[in-house]
């Protein structure tokens, strides 16, 4: 287990995001309101960064670039999401919120690699 | 001899072929049947690969109207689409040049995005995102079913990146230049160039007579410092050679560059096994000119915009591998000749100002003199000449009777 002191409690007020980078790896750390998430920085459905543009109301957060939502409670998918948001383990010491980032979870984006050079021919 | 009218103004021993017709250069209906005709068929140089340096940088630009997106791939390849959404016909990027790198507020990263409805591709062109597309369209279009319109490309000739919209192109970009570029292949074939300088002109002439003016040496009587550093016994022994396709280029000699105030020799900064203080001119059917001059190489790329409407893009080069100081003195060289205040290029385009001037649409047609014959040597019009056969293959159109008058009268007589 490799538990890293992230940030503190108050550094994230309720509904909001914030980005931090540990060790080389970023994260992102999410207040919604009845504790606190892990994740990585980016949607999993086409790599918006969440930080910027992400949404958290009633326990829910939403990219808001193409709607998906994830429930921050059972951190199920809900609405129009169609992949599962990748969860880093997270507790919280005191004041301290403490990652669990023994390793960098990393979505597999879809990439066409059909190799359509000949296309012409 | 005193002045004469138009009609008065006949040079016997001229031929159709020692002159054009005025016209060419202002008729509307001439100038669209170009754009089809010529500039969607053939290869146009439309930037040059170290403005996309980088995967997923980009550049934006135009051919026959149609906009034109080149983009660099994860996979290192320049490839190149319609700038146009295939959903709402939209413009996809509006930007001149960047990188989709990064997310944008109407896109996310590693995408292009089409800000209107936010239908997303990626650096091949397949479209990888539609919203909503189930609700709207249920199983009558997915996104595999669309996607951006591609184009042929080539990355070749010192680097430059090549485009045509014609997808049944009958030569291949090697075969199209046909050799013009063999007198300087070596020199930027050898190792990676880098554009280090880029302007635009607008100006209201034709783009052919800045091809024009590109085709002939006569003009150097406008060009003081032409004159000190070349107009001796070597520079008169230059000559013009023709290639297929309308494509010509000009041999070299030696730039007396000490000849002039403040001058300074090239030879220190040359390009791979060019010779010192060499100068090299291709002119490239329908109107591209690739000029490498001592230390720097200098293209200019037009855009036609209208009969009398013509922006130019000029670029320079230099190598990629050159120090901080040797770019800097290369730039110096550069722009002392071709930067907006050089000696050189403005009077360029004062020249083409002129005869837009005169050569505005519906302007009195006369006779423009492309006559000068003299064993293809330096002052001889052969270029231009060599072009207007071209033109005339393209266009199906006589340069010197494009509407067909005289043909008419004599088949009266």
């Amino acid at each position: 287990m490799s538990w890293k002191h992230v940030c503190n409690i108050d550094q994230i007020p309720e509904n909001t995001l914030k980005q931090f980078e540990i060790d080389g790896i970023s994260i992102v750390i999410a207040n919604y309101g009845d504790g606190f998430r892990a994740f990585p920085p980016y949607c999993p459905h086409m790599e918006e960064p969440l930080a910027g543009t992400g949404l958290i109301e009633d326990g829910v957060l939403t990219c808001s670039k193409h709607l998906w939502q994830w429930n921050m409670g059972s951190c199920e998918k809900l609405g129009m999401a169609e992949k599962e948001l990748l969860i880093y383990e997270l507790k919280c010491d005191d004041d301290k919120i403490l990652v669990n980032m023994e390793k960098e979870l990393i979505y597999q984006y879809d990439e066409a690699d059909d190799d359509d050079d000949d296309f012409f021919d | 001899m005193s002045a004469k009218n138009h009609k008065q103004w006949k040079i016997p021993a001229f031929e159709q072929g020692d002159y054009v017709d005025s016209r060419i250069y202002s008729d509307q209906n001439i100038f669209d049947e170009e754009q089809d005709k010529i500039f969607k068929q053939v290869w146009i140089p439309v930037c040059h690969e170290s403005e996309l340096p980088e995967a997923y940088d980009f550049r934006t630009t135009s051919i026959a109207k149609e906009p034109i997106i080149v983009v660099r791939g994860k996979d290192n390849e320049v490839r190149a689409f319609l700038n146009v959404c295939p959903h709402r016909g939209m413009r996809i990027e509006r930007r001149t040049a960047g990188s989709f790198s990064d997310g944008q507020p109407s896109g996310n990263p590693k995408h292009m995005t089409c800000m209107f409805h936010a239908w997303q591709f990626d650096m091949k062109g397949n479209c990888v995102d539609i919203p909503r597309a189930k609700e709207g369209y249920q199983d009558r279009l997915t996104k595999e079913n669309v996607g951006l319109r591609r184009l042929r490309c080539e990355v070749r000739f010192g680097g430059f990146v090549w485009v045509t919209l014609n997808d049944k192109v009958e030569q291949d970009l090697e075969a199209w230049a046909d050799g013009a570029f063999e007198c300087i292949r070596s020199a930027i074939d050898t190792e990676p160039l880098e554009v280090f300088h880029y302007h635009k002109a607008i100006i209201d002439s034709n783009y052919k007579l800045w091809h024009d003016t590109n085709s002939e040496f006569y003009h150097d009587y406008m060009h003081y410092h032409n004159r000190v550093t070349g107009f001796n016994d070597e520079y008169f022994a230059r000559t013009n050679k023709g290639f297929k396709n309308g494509h010509v280029n000009v041999n070299s000699f030696t730039v007396q560059y000490g000849e002039f105030e403040l001058g300074e020799s090239r030879e220190d900064l040359s390009f791979p096994g060019f010779p010192p203080n060499q100068w090299y001119m291709i002119d490239l059917f329908p109107g591209m000119n690739f000029n490498l001059r001592g230390s720097a190489l200098r293209c200019d790329i037009v855009t036609p915009l209208g009969p009398n409407k013509v922006m130019i893009e000029f670029r320079g080069l230099g190598l990629k591998s050159d120090s901080q100081k040797d770019r800097k003195t290369r730039i110096e060289h550069h722009n002392s000749i071709w930067g907006p205040f050089g000696r050189n290029l403005h009077e360029d385009l004062l020249g083409i100002t002129g005869q837009g001037a005169s050569m505005q649409t519906g302007s009195e047609p006369r006779r423009i003199l492309h006559g000068r014959h003299e064993n293809n040597l330096i002052h001889d019009e052969i270029g231009m000449r060599h072009f207007y056969d071209e033109w005339s293959k393209w266009m199906g159109r006589n340069p010197s009777d494009p509407m067909d008058e005289q043909r008419k009268v004599l088949a009266a007589e």
